[in-house]
């Protein structure tokens, strides 16, 4: 009998313990859902599953984990970026394939049925390196299923996927599960949309795995999607950026036509589209991070006018990979460094060890950023980035891999901090749980324009 | 042509060159090459950079032996000049006309290389235009932090390397994970000929340099 046997298993990595005396079974053809919060083991769960780990890391102390399959284990991981090889969609899944060793005539169909699954035909021969990311970890979906796994690990499979596509996939993975009765375990902190693939779901704390009654479970998947209330901005209300016939390209591809719009200052506004739209790539045309035509003005003056040391002390950016952010190897010295540099007078020494503490990174100053969790380091970020106290922030996903109550303890903190020390927040997010209330305007991105919306959205 | 034996060709070409000391041959691969870049689509930017980029190293070779070397040979000083543009334009040719792809996996078929090195090199390549896009990104999110990292400060290269490093570890997984096991027998999406046509080349372009290089000074 295929199965997945984690038999009293406890995991040390980077001299912590993640995983303590875990038993759990997960039989073939199944579907598993890991919760969480952020950091709690889950994606050390899936690379045990995957044979990454003790391999690339880590050790296990007590118990073993067997998985027996006579097919191939596909792994989706966290970050899409970082999992391919190759430079174009194609060229990967056919490497994919070669490892496999589909046979030659069959690899072409192969390649285009792998490409329908993750609806990505159109990006087939693209630059991996253009792709959003949102784009990427659906071509990355694709590249897994063309394996046709008999395990498929998902981790956080869903994070910039927008709306649309989320349903899509999940059909999808409903259909390969009853297909093939590919035993699927996802981890992922926004439940929505998993009622209909009716799965067992698991808990992670304290180390500790437990499999969650029927009855909580239906609490747990019960779709509690909020809607977003925002007004439009008001005709007087004062702009901090303000963008005139603003287009914007990447590659040959347009993403904006002229388009005039300002943000307001010392609010927060949302920015949300469609995966690909350009979101990330306005966020750092307003940085200054890519090539644009068109004029964009902060208070008023032109900002190719401004030299980018004294730009980038009133206008930050919250990349939408984390690990971009960072310039040391430990919490504390890159804690140091923004409480050196910081202008944002909320955050004192003291207000910091509180807001660390509420964030959970307490006493994590002597650990290596990049051993901590997706979610760990997202909260980081966004800590330091507030610490440095811009006029504008500009958050690209800063909630990805942030579970329910993480988010609520992030927001809690970035309100606190404006109410001390005004800023102007202009956020891109697919996950809109537990932002309302949070956000004064809505801009939507779609059809190459931009515009704000009002009332219920 | 088979890229693995274009590389062959090229290599060999330059390392026997190394070791002679002909004007004609320089100056009649050079020619060569340039033919098949204009035949290959090279537009004249590109032309300018190849000539640009190698000149103050040429000149300063070219001045050292006229000027400083006992014997003050100007033939000697021009072989050495027109060699060092003689290797930018083979070097060029291969590159421009070969697909890495394409090199990789004749590499590997044809040369039995192991596959370990042939796609790890491959994705090295890929990564090289993500790096430059790190190197802005770590200086910009350095400004953001109050740190200005010129491109002499060594944590702008301190934080480059911790990238690599990363990326470097998570490849590695990520191939792993994508069905790749060293050792492994692997199939082929396109299988990369090695004819009878390419070998003729091959000797053909060898045999006419030897023969360019006996007759001429």
């Amino acid at each position: 009998m295929e199965k997945i046997l984690f038999d009293d298993l406890s995991f040390v990595f980077d001299k912590q313990l993640i995983l303590r005396h875990v038993n759990a079974t997960f039989k073939a053809g199944e579907i598993h859902l890991l919760t969480g919060i952020s950091g709690s083991g889950k994606s050390t769960l899936l690379k045990l599953i995957a044979g990454l780990l003790p391999k690339y890391g880590g050790e296990i102390t007590t118990g073993t984990v067997s998985v027996s399959t006579a097919g191939q284990i596909g792994m989706l991981f966290q970050d899409p970026a970082m999992q391919f090889a190759l430079d174009t969609p194609r060229h990967e899944l056919e490497f994919t394939l070669e490892n496999c060793q589909v046979p030659t005539a069959k690899i072409n169909s192969r390649v285009i049925s792998a490409l329908r699954f993750g609806k990505v035909e159109a990006l087939a021969n693209q630059s991996i390196s253009t792709l959003s990311g949102g784009q990427q970890q659906r071509v990355a979906l694709s590249v897994v299923m063309a394996m046709r796994p008999s395990i498929l690990l998902l981790d956080e499979p869903f994070a910039n996927v927008d709306e649309e596509n989320r349903q899509l996939l999940l059909a999808q993975l409903l259909k390969i599960n009853h297909d093939y009765r590919t035993t699927i375990i996802i981890t992922d902190h926004d439940f929505h949309g998993y009622q209909r693939l009716n799965p067992f779901v698991w808990q992670l704390r304290d180390g500790k795995l437990i499999k969650l009654l029927n009855n909580q479970k239906h609490g747990l998947l019960q779709d509690d999607r909020q809607y977003i209330k925002a007004s439009l901005p008001p005709v007087k209300a004062s702009p901090i950026i303000s963008a005139a016939n603003l287009s914007i390209k990447r590659g040959n591809k347009t993403l904006l036509t002229p388009a005039t719009f300002s943000l307001i200052k010392n609010k927060t506004t949302l920015l949300t589209g469609p995966n690909g739209i350009g979101k990330s790539t306005l966020l750092k045309a307003i940085a200054k991070l890519v090539k644009y035509q068109g004029t964009i003005t902060f208070d008023s003056q032109n900002i190719q006018k401004i030299s980018p040391g004294k730009y980038y002390q009133r206008l930050g950016l919250i990349f939408q990979h984390a690990n971009d952010q960072f310039l040391n190897v430990t919490v504390g010295e890159e804690l140091n460094l923004s409480l050196k540099n910081g202008q944002n007078s909320y955050f004192t020494s003291q207000q910091v060890q509180r807001s660390l503490s509420e964030l959970g990174l307490a006493g994590r100053e002597e650990q290596v950023i990049y051993s901590l969790s997706g979610g760990q380091k997202k909260k980081l970020q966004i800590l330091l980035m507030l610490m440095m106290g811009q006029e504008v922030l500009l958050f690209d996903e800063p909630f990805t891999g942030l579970d329910k109550e993480s988010l609520k303890k992030v927001l809690n903190l970035i309100t606190a901090s404006r109410e001390k020390y005004p800023q102007t927040l202009l956020i891109v997010s697919h996950q809109l749980n537990g932002l309302d209330g949070f956000i004064d305007y809505h801009l939507e991105f779609n059809h190459q324009q931009l515009k704000y919306c009002g009332g219920n959205s | 042509m088979n890229p693995s034996l274009k590389l062959f060709t090229v290599l060999f070409i330059s390392l026997e060159l190394t070791f002679t000391s002909k004007l004609w041959a320089n100056i009649i691969i050079i020619i060569g090459c340039l033919i098949l870049l204009i035949h290959a689509g090279f537009r004249w930017q590109q032309f300018c950079w190849l000539v640009l980029v190698p000149l103050f190293p040429a000149i300063a070779i070219f001045i050292t032996i006229v000027l400083f070397s006992p014997s003050h040979s100007l033939f000697y000083g021009l072989v050495l000049f027109s060699r060092l543009y003689m290797y930018v334009s083979l070097g060029t040719v291969f590159t421009f006309t070969t697909n890495p792809l394409a090199l990789a996996r004749s590499l590997e078929q044809n040369c039995h290389l192991p596959s370990k090195y042939a796609y790890g090199v491959l994705a090295a390549l890929n990564l090289m235009t993500k790096m430059k896009q790190a190197v802005i990104t770590i200086r910009a999110a350095g400004q953001m932090r109050g740190v200005v990292l010129h491109w002499w400060s060594p944590t702008l290269y301190f934080k480059a390397i911790l990238v690599a490093l990363q990326w470097s570890d998570q490849l590695a997984q990520a191939m792993e994970s994508h069905g790749f096991v060293e050792g492994q027998a692997r199939t082929s999406t396109i299988n990369i000929p090695l004819t009878v046509y390419d070998w003729l080349i091959t000797i053909t372009l060898i045999v006419v340099i030897q023969i360019i290089i006996i007759a001429l000074p």
